[in-house]
């Protein structure tokens, strides 16, 4: 407990952290403002006109759907005047899209907090997931570098103790400031909806997928923090995890998807990382690969294929518990100069 | 008297890719009893802090068998590292934090109580500095707060690598004080440098390592006695008859500069007598005792090739078994 708050002292008292912290700050203010500035609180007549364009805009769709089932069944010519009708009418059938025009759509210049906190929140996890592995990487990484973790065993001469006391904060310390970070920027956003936008309709369901989002995103961000981490105690320097982290993204996520692509292999995103990643944080994701159906896509081919956010779970906590693991291994016997 | 620090046969060869294999600590061995304030002498390079970086569980060793304060190390270093307070090679400090903070960080790691830290920055002379910051501390100063953050467990056994790096004369002087009245208060403390005189006037024993080995050990008195080739500097009005009076005499003489030195004599008496019964009057008769820095040049070989300059790690090996150990040869 002494060295969890020794630890903690000395996490806050980074620089980098700091500066980490007054960035989060810095782009949450922006965005806050510029949102602010670019929202107005719609008037009645407003509403009612986006209202009736939303109302429009369904009817419209309903109307081409029913004309292509009535082409379909042969009542009108295939021939007609310039529109876009599917061979599949299921394809545009209203009750099957994700989602179908409301009035926020047609209300320039109104923040709609139900329809913009999904995005926003994408946007702050992203910040987070990078905070947390820079900040991972770059305490462990100093510490080894400047001889701190030297001095604190000839102080405590047990090394796992010692590491995963630093872990332990740096996680610990990283879960309650993403917290607090997110509470704070989803509130902003909601009072500015409230405020100076639309509030949109912010049931049950809405706020469950939020929820949802949110708990993956910080499992994420855990989990980031956790392999810059484990990276910089491995290569001993904080610029081991920014280099491990640049080689990945260039030799693997560019170089060898371009090799997967020329030797033509099946489902190559499923040796990608960033897949896994978006399939977790979307609960599931779904790939295209032509190459699934060799006489081209049919009734019976599907070339769709999907990683659950189950699966892609394992891989994150298989790659990072790997790291982490094998990061304390090394640690517990290595030569420390 | 119980020993503090046991080590024997330690062995510690560093790999790396570019340098290959190198021997750092080649079959060494210390005993360090309590109470005593025991130097740990050798030239640059010749494993002092990979010894002690081994002893305190820092470095792998390859072979070899450690004990301190009784314990096994580094398997049960952990029971009495409380007791323990060491610094390794020149600590790092986090520049940002001040002197007093650096501390109260330790203390807390360690379970200290904090108002300790005001005492050991009164104790290495830092109470006034306290509150700036480490990355404004001369070297000096920074020596000063890493003994401060080995004493603040009110350690038994202090061990400091090289602790008069950079300190200036008075800090010396104040260092030495400082560990007398340790080992006055009954702290057993080992020492290491490449400074002879400080080893002589802070020591009661020394070990002195060459190339990773041990090449002498035993009371700093005893190792300087073993060394004494009973040379005495003789001033008389004719030094070129006198030399050879006294080589008449199966006396060993030579004329240095205005003088004589005569060696292999265990009576001093002898020299006046041959002298004086031919009327040659000695001026002066005086025992040239060896200092420590003299054996030290001698042990590790650091002095034969005056002509070329000495490199780093080039001090001689100690020949097959004889390693010069005072405290056994006066118990047998
Ligand atoms: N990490 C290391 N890698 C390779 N060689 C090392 C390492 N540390 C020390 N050495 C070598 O071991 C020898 C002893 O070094 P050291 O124990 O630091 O000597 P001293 O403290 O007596 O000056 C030197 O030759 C040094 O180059
Ligand atoms: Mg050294």
């Amino acid at each position: 407990m002494n060295l969890v708050r020794a630890e903690l002292e000395r996490l806050s008292a980074r620089r980098f952290v700091q500066l980490m912290v007054v960035l989060l700050v810095l782009a949450f203010a922006v965005t806050a403002a510029t949102t602010l500035a670019g929202s107005h609180k719609p008037s009645v007549s407003e509403l009612n006109s986006a209202r009736q364009q939303a109302t429009e805009a369904r009817q419209s769709m309903e109307a081409t759907f029913r004309e292509c089932l009535a082409r379909q069944g042969g009542a009108l010519p295939t021939e007609d005047g310039g529109m876009y009708l599917p061979a599949d009418c299921s394809e545009i059938d209203p009750v099957l899209q994700d989602r179908l025009p409301i009035a926020a759509d047609f209300l320039p210049g109104v923040f709609t907090f139900a329809e913009q906190a999904q995005p926003l929140l994408y946007f702050l996890i992203a910040f987070l997931v990078l905070f947390g592995f820079l900040v991972g990487a770059s305490y462990i990484g100093a510490d080894l570098t400047s001889g701190g973790v030297v001095n604190l065993l000839l102080w405590r001469p047990r090394r796992v103790t010692v590491l995963a006391a630093k872990l332990g904060t740096l996680l610990g310390t990283v879960l309650v400031l993403a917290l607090l970070a997110s509470v704070a920027y989803l509130a902003t956003f909601w009072v500015i909806g409230q405020a100076a936008g639309l509030p949109g309709r912010l049931d049950g369901d809405f706020w469950r997928s939020l929820g949802a989002v949110h708990g993956r995103g910080l499992v994420l961000v855990l989990l980031a923090s956790a392999l810059g981490f484990a990276i910089a105690t491995l290569g001993r320097h904080t610029s081991a995890a920014l280099g491990a982290f640049a080689a990945y993204a260039v030799v693997w996520e560019l170089g060898a998807r371009l090799v997967l692509e020329i030797v033509d292999a099946r489902k190559s995103d499923l040796f990608m990382l960033s897949s896994h990643i978006g399939a977790w944080l979307n609960g599931g994701a779904r790939f295209y690969d032509e190459r699934l159906c060799a006489g081209g896509p049919g009734l019976n081919c599907d070339s769709f294929y999907t990683i659950t956010w189950g699966s892609s779970l394992l891989v994150l906590l298989v790659l990072a518990g790997g790291l982490t693991a094998a990061a304390f291994a090394v640690f517990r016997r290595r030569d420390l100069i | 008297m119980s020993a503090v620090i046991e080590i024997e046969g330690l062995r510690k060869t560093f790999r790396s890719l570019r340098s290959g294999r190198r021997v750092a600590v080649d079959g060494f061995d210390l005993l360090v009893e309590a109470g005593q304030v025991h130097g740990f002498l050798g030239p640059n390079g010749s494993g002092k802090t990979t010894t002690l970086r081994a002893l305190l569980g820092l470095v792998r060793a390859d072979s070899g068998r450690m004990t301190v304060l009784g314990e096994p190390s580094p398997e049960l270093l952990p029971r009495v590292a409380g007791q323990v307070g060491a610094i390794v090679e020149s600590p790092q400090f986090f520049g940002n934090f001040t002197g007093y903070r650096t501390l109260r960080l330790l203390a807390r790691a360690g379970g200290v109580p904090v108002s300790r830290v005001d005492e050991v920055l009164e104790l290495v002379g830092l109470h006034d500095r306290g509150d700036e910051r480490v990355k404004g501390y001369s070297l000096g100063m920074k020596q000063r707060l890493a003994v401060a953050s080995a004493l603040l467990k009110d350690p038994r056994l202090l061990i400091l690598d090289e602790p008069a790096n950079g300190l200036d004369p008075a800090g010396i002087r104040e260092m030495r004080d400082l560990m007398r009245s340790l080992a006055a208060n009954g702290v057993t403390v080992l020492v290491s440098s490449h400074i002879l005189g400080e080893i002589q006037l802070i020591c009661d024993h020394v070990t002195i390592i060459s190339r990773g080995r041990r090449v002498a050990t035993g009371r700093v008195d005893e190792v300087l006695a073993g060394h004494d080739r009973h040379e005495f500097l003789v001033r008389v009005a004719e030094p070129e008859r006198a030399v050879d009076l006294l080589h008449a005499a199966e006396l060993t003489a030579v004329v240095d500069g205005g003088a004589l030195v005569v060696s292999g004599v265990s009576d001093p008496t002898v020299v006046s007598r041959v002298l004086g019964e031919q009327g040659l009057w000695v001026g002066e008769l005086t025992p040239l005792r060896p200092d420590l820095e003299s054996v030290f040049l001698e042990l590790t070989g650091a002095y034969e090739h005056s002509s070329v300059p000495r490199q780093v790690g080039d001090s001689s090996l100690p020949q097959g078994e004889a390693v010069i150990d005072l405290d056994r040869g006066v118990d047998a």
